[in-house]
């Protein structure tokens, strides 16, 4: 069950010769669903600590749209999210759609230098090709984009609809893009990729996309009124209003089928149906996407299939056949056979087909082709069949998603950039990589349960009205509660050095998630799949045998201390308290938001991520520079644990005793527990500090009198 | 495992009046599993200190602070011998042995002891810790079925019980549970009730000189003998 045990000792080995950051070689699930590999964990953490700017920061390293992605990504993350095995997983698509909102995304401009004369050409700009050109440009190419329709985005414009993505946020993008040096030219058809090489473009990226529709195949499918789906969106929005009659019917179960239903409702259908052929547990679309539909009153009918199409009288009757669920196909679903003499005649007047899309490559391109039309790439160079020319994105993976898009963009750009400096490919270091193990379920069992806060969307029948964005942004408090869900997966405790470790079995003792253990030849092994990262051991560690996997949380509390304790000082204000705060708390309760903005001159607090983390040395550290008072305020009902004010009471206990002895008051230090009593505590706050102005006016005139 | 107490501040604080620079030493074995002298309550004696020093307006003292693995082997606090040229005194956080063990090595230095050295003991749960062995030298827990009778028993009888016993617990401490009914208990259980039976002659105090010395290595009958 522990398969960490192995890995925990050689971190620590690493950790010892060469400083590594957290062990690299164990990455967080969500992570390592994430096509883009994105630093998830890092950045959730940065904004449960109120820290947007530098999430945001995060999200660009790894992203350079996350704008974009912050409104359609399809977060794989989240179904790979350990959280999953607890309650539900983290919303972390929306905590970036909020970190992007407020952390300052419209001010970031993108600059970059040319530094190489290689010219690049992008077939399409849809996602991959952005990113590709992104990238290429950040590694100083000069690059040009080639796009056939009249605006930038490939599927983003023509294949999103409004509501799921505002067209400002894709503008924003492709603004910074042309900022960066990238030259854009819409309304251009590549015809020759021949003509290309001849301008003097040394590599070519081909992003095309799959817009073509895949065709029923059944009669009188060419009648007016049948229209593929990937051509409605595109009409409606490159800003077309396709007059669709009253009542509409979509053929198929993708995200382009909702998508086509949701924009003809939003169009002025009345009826809107939805005809697939599975049932709704093989719906592929995105299951968020189909609630919302049926939400704005989109009618799905599963298990019926049309069999065939006649226009009568201006009108469309569709002849459909139920079906029921076989054998599973080569897919994994069941595949859908038809019911004998269950036809039956529904009359619409549009009739929408998205029952999937291929791309449609021209053969002057002469670029071998393979399954669905795809253009065949080797997987790893990402080039094709003809020198210089790569391919990524739908082009070449058939439909996917928008993630997936901008890793192959991103990942071209590099083989490119090999390709042109004559160099080998180097293999990611995604590779060598292995996500963290499950969680145990004594440690499941520990985790406090906090439900997952959805964002706020408009009420339903809001949004049929026009293309507005349905989805609302957190607010601050609903952001940062949301963000301090996370488990921090391997960002937990280890033990830094066996040898220093007396396996006193201290911490086995005191975690609140039963982690650490003996393993069979006696050594004490925190393994870092399961770990917390609560810090509770590491505050009791009687031999300090223990850290925390990231450098920045081991030094957090100390440095705080240090910090705040300096500028108290030069303030010279008298008496100044310390106060240890919970960091998550400060900015997610009111309370302790309220405590922050209540804070008199004079009461300093040290914001620390979990109080559990604040040691007894902490405490006398602050009396020893000056402090009159200490106060530990946790955020009570919110904390991820249950016990964490046992732990601050005995580490106030020790501290107290060590004071009495010093001949300083016991009152002086004290711990508030939110939310367990009436009274306020800003007015509770506001007693404790009366009460150490007292003690220092008596403290002064002792003085006074001694001398 | 040895289980010792930390000495209250005061009484630090009154011992290293007459010196000035400090060496806190602690111990990384048993007192730091019975949390009186390991690392964390090292460097939390140390901010205690500094900040007695502070508060009183008379900070003469200099603290420096080392954690040796175990300080009752030679070798081990060879590792301070760089770090004592200008000590003035070493305050040891190791047990009484550990004391002992520096105050040998290091003959023209004061050596203080921080700890109660208490007794040899066992975890009964998280902070709390047992008696259980006297180092007796002479040990019966055969016969008195792995309870023992003289550190668990308050006279240390041999045979017991006493007449102070009283519904299982000791007329010292109703806390107290009496050795020798848990010795009965025991014996039931085990089917070996005889054992109460028999008279167990007084300890072979011969056998229990102070200072006891073991040695483990072969006499090679080089005129060495086990002294």
């Amino acid at each position: 069950m522990y398969s960490s045990v192995a890995d925990s000792t050689q971190s620590y080995q690493s950790s010892k010769t060469a400083k590594s950051p957290p062990d690299r070689s164990l990455i967080p699930p969500c992570q390592a669903a994430c096509p883009l590999h994105m630093e998830i964990r890092e950045y959730v953490d940065l904004v449960a600590q109120g820290k947007i700017m530098e999430a945001l920061q995060v999200i660009r390293d790894g992203n350079p749209f996350p704008s974009i992605c912050a409104y359609v990504c399809t977060h794989p993350c989240e179904d790979g999210c350990r959280r999953t095995q607890v309650d539900k997983p983290i919303a972390i698509r929306a905590l970036k759609r909020f970190a992007v909102e407020f952390g300052g995304d419209r001010m970031v401009r993108a600059e970059a230098e040319t530094t190489h004369g290689e010219k690049v050409a992008i077939v399409g700009s849809g996602p991959a090709g952005m990113a590709c050109a992104y990238h290429l440009r950040k590694l100083g190419y000069p690059v040009i984009i080639f796009e056939a329709h009249s605006e930038m985005g490939g599927m983003l414009r023509v294949g999103i609809p409004q509501y799921r993505l505002p067209r400002e946020v894709l503008d924003t993008e492709v603004q910074r893009l042309s900022q960066m040096g990238v030259e854009i030219r819409t309304n251009t058809r590549v015809v020759s990729l021949d003509l290309l090489f001849e301008m003097g473009y040394k590599a070519i990226f081909i992003t095309i996309g799959a817009h073509q529709s895949l065709r029923m195949e059944i009669e009188g499918e060419e009648s007016p009124g049948v229209i593929d789906g990937a051509s409605f969106l595109r009409e409606v929005n490159l800003g077309l209003r396709p007059s669709l009659g009253s009542r509409v019917a979509v053929v198929g179960g993708g995200n382009v089928a909702v998508d086509a239903a949701r924009t003809a409702l939003r169009l002025g259908a009345r009826k809107v149906s939805i005809l697939y052929r599975r049932s709704r547990a093989e719906l592929p679309a995105d299951p968020k996407e189909v609630e919302q539909a049926l939400e704005e009153g989109i009618n799905i009918l599963f298990l019926v299939a049309p069999t065939r199409i006649k226009r009568r009288n201006g009108r469309l009757s569709v002849t459909c056949i139920k079906m029921e669920l076989g054998e599973p196909d080569g897919s994994g679903r069941r595949r859908p056979v038809p019911v004998k003499g269950s036809e039956f005649t529904r009359q619409v007047d549009t009739l929408i087909t998205a029952i999937g899309q291929a791309p449609q490559t021209l053969s002057d391109f002469r670029l071998r082709v393979g399954r669905g039309s795809t253009i065949q790439v080797d997987p790893i160079t990402l080039t094709t069949n003809r020198t210089g020319v790569f391919a990524g994105g739908d082009a070449v993976t058939g439909p996917a998603t928008v993630t997936q898009a901008l890793a192959a963009g991103r990942l071209a750009a590099f083989r490119i950039d090999d390709y042109l400096q004559h160099r080998y490919p180097r293999v990611g270091k995604e590779v060598c990589e292995t996500p963290l193990g499950d969680l145990l379920p004594d440690t499941i069992e520990m985790i406090r349960k906090i439900g997952r806060l959805e964002p706020p969307t408009l009420p339903p029948e809001a949004r049929a009205e026009d293309f507005k964005p349905i989805e609302l942004v957190y607010d601050w408090a609903a952001a940062i509660s949301e963000a301090r869900r996370c488990l921090r997966c391997g960002m937990g405790a280890e033990i830094i050095s066996q040898d220093k470790c007396a396996t006193c079995l201290k911490c086995l003792r005191v975690c609140p998630y039963h982690v650490p253990h003996l393993d069979a030849s006696g050594t004490m092994q925190i393994p870092a799949d399961q770990c917390l990262a609560c810090g509770i051991c590491i505050a009791e560690c009687p031999a300090k045998a223990i850290v925390l996997r990231k450098p920045y949380d081991r030094r957090q509390v100390t440095e705080e201390l240090h910090h705040i304790l300096r500028s108290a000082t030069e303030s010279k204000l008298k008496p100044f308290i310390i106060g240890f705060c919970c960091h998550y708390g400060l900015f997610g309760t009111g309370i302790l938001a309220s405590l922050w903005r209540e804070a008199k001159a004079g009461i300093w607090i040290v914001p620390v991520l979990c109080v559990a983390k604040v040691e007894a040395d902490h405490i006398l550290h602050a009396f020893e520079t000056g402090a009159e008072g200490v106060f530990i305020a946790g955020c009570g009902g919110q904390c991820a644990r249950e016990n964490t004010a046992f732990w601050i009471c005995q580490r106030i206990k020790k501290a107290q005793k060590a004071l009495a002895q010093i001949g300083l008051e016991t009152e002086r230090v004290r711990s508030f527990t939110l939310g367990t009593s009436d009274e306020e505590p800003g007015k509770e706050l506001d007693k404790f500090v009366e009460q150490i102005g007292r003690l220092y006016l008596a403290s002064t005139m002792m003085q006074e009198v001694k001398s | 495992m040895i289980v010792a107490e930390q000495k209250t501040l005061d009484e630090i604080r009154r011992m290293i009046i007459p010196y000035h620079r400090i060496l806190v030493v602690g111990c990384g074995t048993c007192m730091t599993v019975c949390d009186a002298g390991g690392e964390r309550e090292v460097s939390f004696l140390h901010n205690a200190l500094r900040l007695a020093e502070t508060k009183s307006g008379n900070g003469v003292h200099i603290f420096s602070e080392y954690v040796l693995k175990r300080q009752c082997d030679p070798e081990f606090i060879d590792l301070l011998v760089d770090k004592v040229g200008d000590i003035d005194a070493i305050l040891s956080l190791g047990c009484g042995i550990g004391v002992q063990a520096m105050a040998e090595r290091f003959p023209d230095i004061p050596v203080l002891p921080g700890v109660n050295t208490s007794f040899m003991g066992m975890a009964r749960e998280l902070g709390v810790w047992d008696e259980r062995c006297a180092a007796c030298g002479d040990c019966r827990l055969e016969e008195t079925a792995g309870i023992c009778p003289i550190t668990r028993c308050t006279k240390g009888i041999l045979n017991g019980p006493c007449a102070g016993t009283k519904n299982g617990k000791c007329e010292v401490s109703k806390e107290m549970d009496c050795a020798w009914v848990l010795i009965y208990r025991r014996l039931e259980r085990l089917q070996q009730l005889e054992k109460m039976r028999r008279y167990y002659p007084p300890r072979n105090f011969r056998a229990i000189p102070r200072p006891k010395r073991i040695v483990t290595k072969a006499s090679t009958g080089t005129g060495e003998n086990d002294g």
